[in-house]
């Protein structure tokens, strides 16, 4: 008599998933990922908070995207998990009276540039200002390029803003990066005059050169192009359409790629780089550097330039105030 | 007198509330009535139409059906007495219905009336208590003699008259306009809108207060305009001058491995052998033993995967001696660690 076999009830333990280790080195170039978090100290308003957002997401992929802070995390806290996670820079939002104020130090020890924002906009104001946004949806899987500019004027603050700012995204290797991986760019241009330093975000793409305008088009999306008004389909081809002035590239924006990149970038023939802009928009002013993780003692201040007077009165109260006294006597310049 | 002394208990036993006085009263008032009724008003007939069409005008203005009865039944009576009847019968209507209702509404009224402070109540409060006094001084004179308070009840009757004739008219007319106020006795209207007003100021002060905050909160906000775009124009420029120079340098260095991909061991040979053949290309020498050397020295054959070599994770960091490295020329611009990486090989 058949029957069933009758079966037994197994438990099914399904095998915890490993999660990917997290790699705190470049696979291929060796060099250490610098990785952040962007947080903000005290309350901030809403506008604040979203340029919070919005650096964030400019900061990807090495960043904590959805950090929840708490009003009680103080420094140290994130301090605490900061060496765990492999986090080597932290870019601080808050804000007094007066303005906003953006402070980028490297963790655990310092430096401790302070920013104020003199004026900024958000993501959203950009692209609402924008006739076609663009944000393609591998926009923010890879870190930026950065680019400074008019920071070699050779002034100490300046060297190490740089330095600093250098060291926020992973370095390029030149031989072994891929194009395709660079797709955006973050952009510090340092004005002279008036001290103050333009902050944009923008996304590259790459057209080829010497194409008109339609076949770029129809290549570029694989449509059936609209007929009606020409005679002959040869006609597609040889007329020009409109030319925008944009259009008539200068020679300074053309590359010639070293891989094919995309379907329509091919090696062989020129690109030309256009620049679109994602935010978020932002006008700095370089105030204050600290030896120590915002504390120790003030190497560079922009309204009393030698800080010598209050070096240690300051020293003290920070200490006291912020509660995590790193060791800055090791790191102590010596001017 | 006597009328107006009842009207006036009856007022009185309104705000009061003494429901129990109040069938007594009523009975009082009628008996004054009768009394009132047979005495000798001196009236010739000139007044008595002109009262008579007063008491007409008066009717027009509401449809009272007892007030009209009251005229049918007693055409012939004179006619102040008959106006003062009225109010007395509107007095009584409204007491009696205050009665059949239940004291929980008459508290509400109750407390309503007090909360108000209308010109007409304390109108009535000050005749009321004028009344009271005389009615007081007429008890102790004569308490029985009906003549007697009649007759210094007219002279006060026909003063009182008009005043109170005013105040009852205002009320009666308000009444019927604003229903939807409130009661008609009260300046819940006043009240009303006193307190909307209240209100509105206070949500102007938050408001106020509100918006402050949020200029606060906006402070250095700004939207994109118009005016910067030549400036915009300018730092997308640098921008791609910076991204042009990056991919030509790109291209430079990887034109040599096309085709080749550094992550797997053969082809990273390749690679490196390929390098070395173009480094020393540029310096115009063969590869000669010692220039091996050198380059085995400075990056060697290490291994592509980056673990594998000897000098893992021992980068140094720039940070620590940034200072002590200020004799290095520096580019205007500068595209992550690129130059350095460069600089290595």
């Amino acid at each position: 008599m058949a029957r069933f076999r009758n079966k037994k009830k197994v438990a099914f333990v399904r095998q915890p998933k490993k999660q990917p280790q997290q790699q705190n080195v470049d696979p291929v170039t060796g060099d250490k990922i610098p990785r952040s978090f962007v947080f903000s100290r005290l309350k901030l308003p809403g506008s604040l908070k979203q340029l919070q957002a919005d650096l964030r997401k400019m900061m990807l992929p090495y960043t904590a995207l959805n950090l929840k802070e708490k009003k009680r995390n103080n420094l140290r806290d994130f301090l605490n998990v900061a060496g765990p996670m492999g986090v080597t820079h932290f870019l601080m939002l808050s804000k007094t009276g007066s303005s906003p104020y953006l402070r980028v130090a490297r963790t655990p020890q310092g430096p401790t540039l302070t920013f104020k924002i003199q004026d900024y906009s958000l993501a959203v104001d950009i692209t609402n200002s924008q006739l076609r946004p663009r944000v393609p949806k591998d926009l923010f899987k890879n870190s930026p390029l950065i680019v400074l500019s008019g920071f070699g004027t050779g002034e100490q603050h300046l060297k190490l803003t740089t330095i600093m700012f250098q060291n926020i995204f992973p370095a390029i290797d030149i031989k072994t990066v891929k194009l395709s991986s660079c797709q955006r760019i973050v952009l510090l241009n340092y004005n002279k005059e008036t001290k103050l330093i333009d902050f944009r975000h923008y996304s590259i793409r790459l057209q080829p050169v010497g194409v008109s305008r339609r076949i770029r088009k129809f290549v570029q999306n694989h449509q059936v192009p609209d007929l009606r008004s020409l005679q002959d389909v040869s006609d597609f081809v040889t007329k020009a359409g409109y030319g925008s002035e944009s259009e008539g590239d200068d020679e300074a924006a053309t590359v010639s790629l070293a891989s094919d990149l995309g379907r329509v970038n091919k090696a062989s023939t020129k690109s030309a780089v256009k620049l679109q802009e994602i935010g978020p928009r932002m006008t700095l002013q370089l105030i204050k550097i600290e030896d120590g993780l915002c504390s120790g003692t003030v190497i560079f201040s922009e309204y009393e330039n030698n800080g010598d007077k209050k070096e240690e009165s300051e020293e003290d109260v920070e200490d006291d105030s912020e509660g995590d006294a790193e060791g800055s006597e090791e790191d102590t310049m010596d001017d | 007198m006597a009328e107006e002394v009842q009207m006036q208990e009856a007022g009185k036993g309104l705000r009061k509330r003494n429901i129990g006085h109040k069938k007594g009263k009523g009975k009082k008032k009628m008996k004054v009535h009768h009394g009132g009724s047979g005495q000798k008003v001196k009236m010739d007939g000139k007044t008595k139409k002109l009262f008579r069409k007063r008491a007409r005008d008066y009717n027009s203005d509401d449809s009272d059906d007892e007030n009209d009865i009251v005229e049918e039944e007693e055409p012939a009576r004179p006619v102040k007495y008959e106006k003062k009847q009225k109010y007395i019968e509107i007095r009584k209507e409204k007491k009696q219905m205050h009665i059949e209702n239940k004291e929980d509404d008459e508290k509400v009224s109750d407390e309503e009336m007090d909360d108000d402070d209308d010109d007409e109540d304390e109108d009535e409060d000050v005749d009321g208590d004028k009344d009271e006094d005389e009615k007081v001084h007429a008890g102790n004179d004569n308490s029985d003699d009906e003549e007697g308070i009649i007759e210094h009840g007219i002279m006060k009757f026909s003063e009182g008259s008009t005043s109170f004739k005013k105040a009852f008219k205002k009320i009666v007319n308000r009444s019927g306009t604003d229903a939807v106020l409130g009661p008609v006795l009260s300046a819940h209207k006043n009240l009303v809108v006193k307190k909307l007003a209240e209100e509105a100021a206070e949500k102007k002060v938050k408001g106020d207060a509100k918006k402050e905050k949020t200029m606060l909160g906006e402070k250095g906000h700004v939207k994109p305009d118009s005016f910067s775009v030549t400036h915009e124009k300018l730092l997308i420029g640098v921008a791609t001058k910076g991204v042009v120079k990056l991919f030509n340098a790109v291209s430079k260095a990887q034109s040599s491995q096309k085709g080749l991909n550094p992550l797997r061991s053969k082809d990273a040979k390749v690679i490196q052998k390929r390098r070395k053949e173009a480094f020393f290309s540029e310096l115009g020498k063969g590869p000669s033993a010692s220039d091996a050397k050198v380059g085995s020295a400075g990056d060697g054959e290490g291994p592509a995967w980056a673990p594998l070599r000897d000098n893992y994770m021992l980068t140094t960091s720039k940070l620590k001696d940034w200072d002590k490295a200020a004799d290095e020329p520096e580019a205007t611009d500068d595209f992550g660690r690129e130059d350095s990486s460069s600089d290595e090989d």
